[in-house]
């Protein structure tokens, strides 16, 4: 009998974690990890019923929980916004490729994020920061638009005692802020490599910003093949099925959302 | 060894399927045209064998069978969640040849494409081919330049002549009844086109490249973005998720999915307003290419059967033969002289 | 010369303005012929006529130029066309009776047009068949789709074909472009609920606009075919005015009963001395009320029960000084404010 894999299951909220006004993480039960382990850059269809599906990516990974971090744009997030602890949400997944944190092993790592694609990548700084001794150097670059929509405060306090090189940078700030500003672009230029060419990187974020990283990485000699992004679309199944999210021969849910830039820079959506 | 049937015998053998399955044959659903007092042909539940269409293409092909317009996967409440109840009988579908071949893209797609799709699955697997035989070619059929003209993986293959059924059968759960009912019997191989009036070239240079072309641009203003080429196609199959409720409360209700077209608006549309290809000659572009180049490079195979449906339904007059014959060898010219 | 000027005009010839010429007029009944009458018309014109021939604004021929000497021979020469467009006619070679009652028009309707909702040309040969010919100047009007292409609000009755759109759920792909193209064409009568389209049965005017637009058969026509009658627009130097809703989903039956049954009512309420024995029927409608009007005209009428019958009926339209009659309406309980705009010359200072 073929597995009926569109049947949601019931997930309990353990705990809400609100970053910002119209950012929370839900922190969801999931106990299925032995049988269902989840990478980071998978992501889950989540669900309340009548209100429909969404594919949100997997912010954080626990033995019994997952993370997953939401923005509020549509009717679906907005219901799903006034669930807290306790509530329950439906869920299928894990979906897509995820990232393989073997890959940036031994490697110096340079992860550039903007706003909530911090998300995919949560998990990968998550596994460094807790072994550090894995990697030859780990740099974040993350920017949000302004100082209230900085997400995951906590863990980037957690990031940076555990050694992680971190630059949190906002598009704008009120007078007095004594953070960055600018955009992630503007500190790309100023990353000092040992072994450049076997550096790898990850690129997460809206369009333009992928498009403009990408373009300054190239400019200080960065291989592009060593240039991961990971890419989101609208997605009705996770499956290969419905065919939202195709692009040319490759269906994102079943061959990413991970691809190696030199990958999908040639595709046209 | 086939049979030969009268109008009457295979009615009879119609019935005695009619225990385990229901025949599904093009069928005239008079009056339901676009324009009023014209009449469509498209799939629908078959007792008498005169009421299939055999003088003409269906408008509509028979993938609503197996991958049905509107389909219901469970129905929830607040707490938990029950799977939709399949038809109890399994379907005998009458095809033609490329429609037959048009099954192997489904399959590709919801067998192969990543997981087994549960849904189909379960449908698919209570189903009987019945290939109708093409005695001739219908306006704008190109199933012999897409190589679909002739098909041997049928249940059964039936060519209709004079008011006569002749029947081949290699399935023995059909057979039986058949062979109850045959007033005669008599070799049997199913009627196919050796040529069409219509013939397309896939130029052998195409490229993905040619997205860049201007060839598309002129769809921009030609394509109404009606999506009636992809819902009458055999092998389009991308469908939308939609979630309803019954009640006020909202705490009872269904997950349903919904057959759906590139060319919609809401096709790549996402929470939050973002959306790829505004522009209908994009949607073309995406929709052609996969036809006749990405889902090849993915199964191995075409996926246009080359059935003429899209042609035959578009409103604006807007043709897949002649882009791939015009369009697509003047596309792939530009790219190379650009990229040089 | 001596002409029976009345006697030539019963048989649809003109008297013109040139002394003993004639102009002979040739009705095509729902205005679809086959082109093999024109060459005929050619003929009659060149042989009998000055060879020039006028399309009529009431779909028909006028073949001009003909010598009063000739009509007797053209009133033979017309009978081809007479068997060809089933005219009736009470003598062959007489040529044919039709100088009250005029042609009765059709769009192309649904032989050609996609929004077309019937028939027309057809339907107009059956109200032909039933009212001809007719001395009382009664038009009649046909037209496939509320777009009223045929303008028949302004004739004694105007046919508008309708449907009664037929949803199939099971079907339906969520396009949303019957809301769309209802908004657009038509009068916004569909919303999305659920992801499905809703129709609002009040507001829907029933142009198979949704049907035309439905990309998958889940929209489709009613297998009975509906019609809006409206009554009493007129051209005309006293008071033309745009025919009113009477009924709304009358079905084809009805439309041909209550046409046929307006001159039971024009025979007895028409004026003696009105010139010639025409009268418009609206202003016969003026002296009696609508509801005289509506017992005669629905006399043995069985309408389907969708049908809507709309009260009171009200005209406005432009009044030229001069009207001999007031309309029934003046002193009764209407307020003439509410009854469009009335036109009339501003008072000299």
């Amino acid at each position: 009998m073929v597995n009926n894999e569109y049947l949601p299951f019931r997930s309990e909220i353990l705990e809400v974690i609100k970053h910002a006004e119209l950012e929370y993480t839900f922190r969801m039960s999931y106990d299925r990890g032995d049988e269902h382990p989840v990478k980071p850059g998978q992501f889950f269809e989540i669900s309340i019923p009548k209100y429909g599906e969404a594919p949100i990516s997997v912010s954080g990974i626990t033995d019994h929980s997952l993370d997953f971090t939401i923005r509020r744009v549509g009717s679906l997030t907005d219901e799903i916004f006034e669930n807290y602890v306790g509530d329950y949400f439906f869920m299928r997944g894990p979906y897509g490729n995820g990232f393989d944190v073997n890959m940036f092993k031994g490697k110096e790592i340079i992860l550039v994020a903007g706003g909530s694609g911090l998300s995919p990548i949560h998990g990968v700084i998550d596994y460094f920061a807790d072994h550090m001794d894995e990697c030859k150097k780990l740099t974040v670059i993350v920017g949000f638009k302004s100082p209230d929509d900085i997400l995951f405060k906590e863990d980037q306090k957690r990031w940076a005692e555990k050694g992680i090189s971190l630059i949190t940078t906002v598009d704008r700030a009120p007078e007095g802020y004594t953070g960055h500003v600018g955009m992630v672009t503007k500190y790309i230029p100023d990353l000092t490599f040992e072994d450049m060419p076997n550096a790898i990187s990850v690129v997460v974020g809206p369009p333009p910003m992928i498009k403009f990283s990408i373009l300054e990485l190239k400019k200080i000699g960065f291989d592009v093949e060593n240039i991961w992004l990971s890419e989101s679309r609208k997605m009705c199944c996770g499956l290969g099925k419905c065919g939202h999210c195709r692009i040319g021969d490759i269906y994102i849910c079943q061959d990413g959302p991970v691809f190696k830039y030199t990958k999908i820079s040639s595709m046209i959506d | 060894m086939g049979y030969q049937l009268s109008r009457r015998a295979l009615a009879d053998a119609f019935k005695s399927w009619s225990g385990t399955y229901d025949v599904y044959a093009p069928t005239v659903f008079a009056g339901t045209g676009r324009f009023s007092e014209t009449d469509v042909i498209r799939y629908g539940k078959v007792t008498d064998p005169a009421d299939i269409v055999w003088d003409a293409r269906s408008d509509y092909s028979f993938k609503e069978i197996l991958i049905p317009v509107c389909q219901v996967l469970f129905y929830f409440t607040e707490h938990s969640v029950q799977e939709s109840e399949f038809p109890k009988k399994g379907a005998i579908i009458f095809l033609r040849s490329c429609d037959l071949h048009a099954v192997k893209r489904l399959d590709y797609m919801f067998l192969q494409n990543g997981p087994e799709d549960y849904y189909y699955k379960t449908l698919r697997d209570k189903v009987k081919f019945v290939v109708m035989g093409c005695d001739h070619t219908f306006d704008g059929c190109f199933c012999v330049s897409m190589g679909t003209n002739v098909s041997t993986n049928y249940d059964a293959a039936v060519n209709f002549k004079d008011g006569m059924y002749y029947v081949d059968c290699p399935d023995e759960t059909l057979a039986a009844a058949l062979k109850n009912h045959a007033e005669g019997t008599c070799d049997v191989t199913a009627d196919h086109v050796e040529k069409d009036d219509v013939e397309v070239h896939i130029p052998d240079n195409l490229t993905s490249a040619i997205a860049k072309s201007s060839i598309w641009d002129e769809y921009d203003k030609r394509c109404i973005k009606c999506g009636r080429c992809t819902l009458a196609c055999p092998t389009c199959t991308c469908w939308s998720m939609q979630d309803i409720f019954y009640t006020e409360n909202g705490k009872a209700g269904e997950r349903r999915r919904v057959q759906t077209s590139c060319m919609f608006d809401d096709y790549t549309l996402v929470a939050g307003g973002g959306c790829f290809r505004q522009k209908a000659g994009e949607r073309m572009r995406f929709k052609v290419l996969h036809k006749v180049l990405d889902f090849k490079k993915r199964a191995g195979f075409q996926m246009c059967v080359g059935c003429g449906r899209c042609d035959a339904i578009c409103p604006e007059y807007i043709s897949l033969t002649h882009c791939i014959n015009e369009k697509l060898p003047q596309g792939m010219k530009e790219v190379l002289e650009n990229g040089q | 010369m001596d002409m029976n000027c009345g006697k030539l005009k019963k048989y649809a010839f003109r008297v013109t303005k040139h002394r003993d010429v004639a102009s002979a007029r040739v009705r095509v009944p729902g205005g679809s012929l086959n082109a093999k009458i024109l060459g005929q018309i050619q003929y009659i014109a060149e042989t009998y006529g000055n060879g020039d021939v006028h399309l009529t604004i009431r779909q028909g021929f006028e073949i001009l130029g003909i010598p009063f000497d000739k009509v007797e021979e053209v009133k033979k020469a017309l009978q081809p066309i007479i068997d060809e467009l089933d005219i009736n006619q009470s003598e062959r070679g007489a040529g044919f009776e039709a100088s009250g009652t005029r042609n009765v028009m059709a769009c192309i309707g649904n032989r050609v047009c996609p929004f077309g909702n019937y028939d027309t040309t057809a339907l107009a040969k059956r109200i032909e068949k039933a009212i001809f010919p007719n001395d009382l100047h009664v038009k009649v009007a046909l037209t496939g789709c509320p777009n009223d292409c045929d303008k028949v609000r302004m004739h004694d009755f105007g046919i508008m074909g309708m449907t009664e759109p037929q949803f199939d759920p099971t079907r339906c792909v969520s396009c949303g472009m019957c809301v769309r193209k209802c908004k657009q064409l038509s009068v916004e009568a569909l919303h999305m609920k659920n992801f499905r389209p809703v129709r609002n049965v009040e507001k829907c005017i029933g142009c198979g606009v949704c049907v035309w637009a439905c990309p998958n058969r889940a929209w489709t026509r009613s297998k009975e075919q509906y019609f809006r009658i409206t009554l009493l627009g007129r051209s005309g130097k006293k008071n033309p005015r745009m025919g009113v809703d009477f009924i709304k989903w009358a079905d084809a039956d009805s439309v041909v009963k209550i046409v046929s049954n307006v001159y039971a009512f024009a025979k007895k309420y028409i004026d003696p001395t009105a010139p010639g024995g025409k009268e418009h029927i609206g202003y016969m409608v003026d002296r009696t009320g609508p509801e005289e009007f509506i017992k005669f005209i629905l006399q043995d009428v069985h309408l389907p029960k969708k049908a809507e019958i709309y009260r009171p009926l009200n005209w406005s339209g432009i009044r030229y000084v001069g009207l001999k009659s007031e309309p029934f309406y003046v002193g009764k309980d209407v307020n003439p404010a509410d009854l469009d705009v009335f036109q009339k010359p501003l008072p000299l200072k």
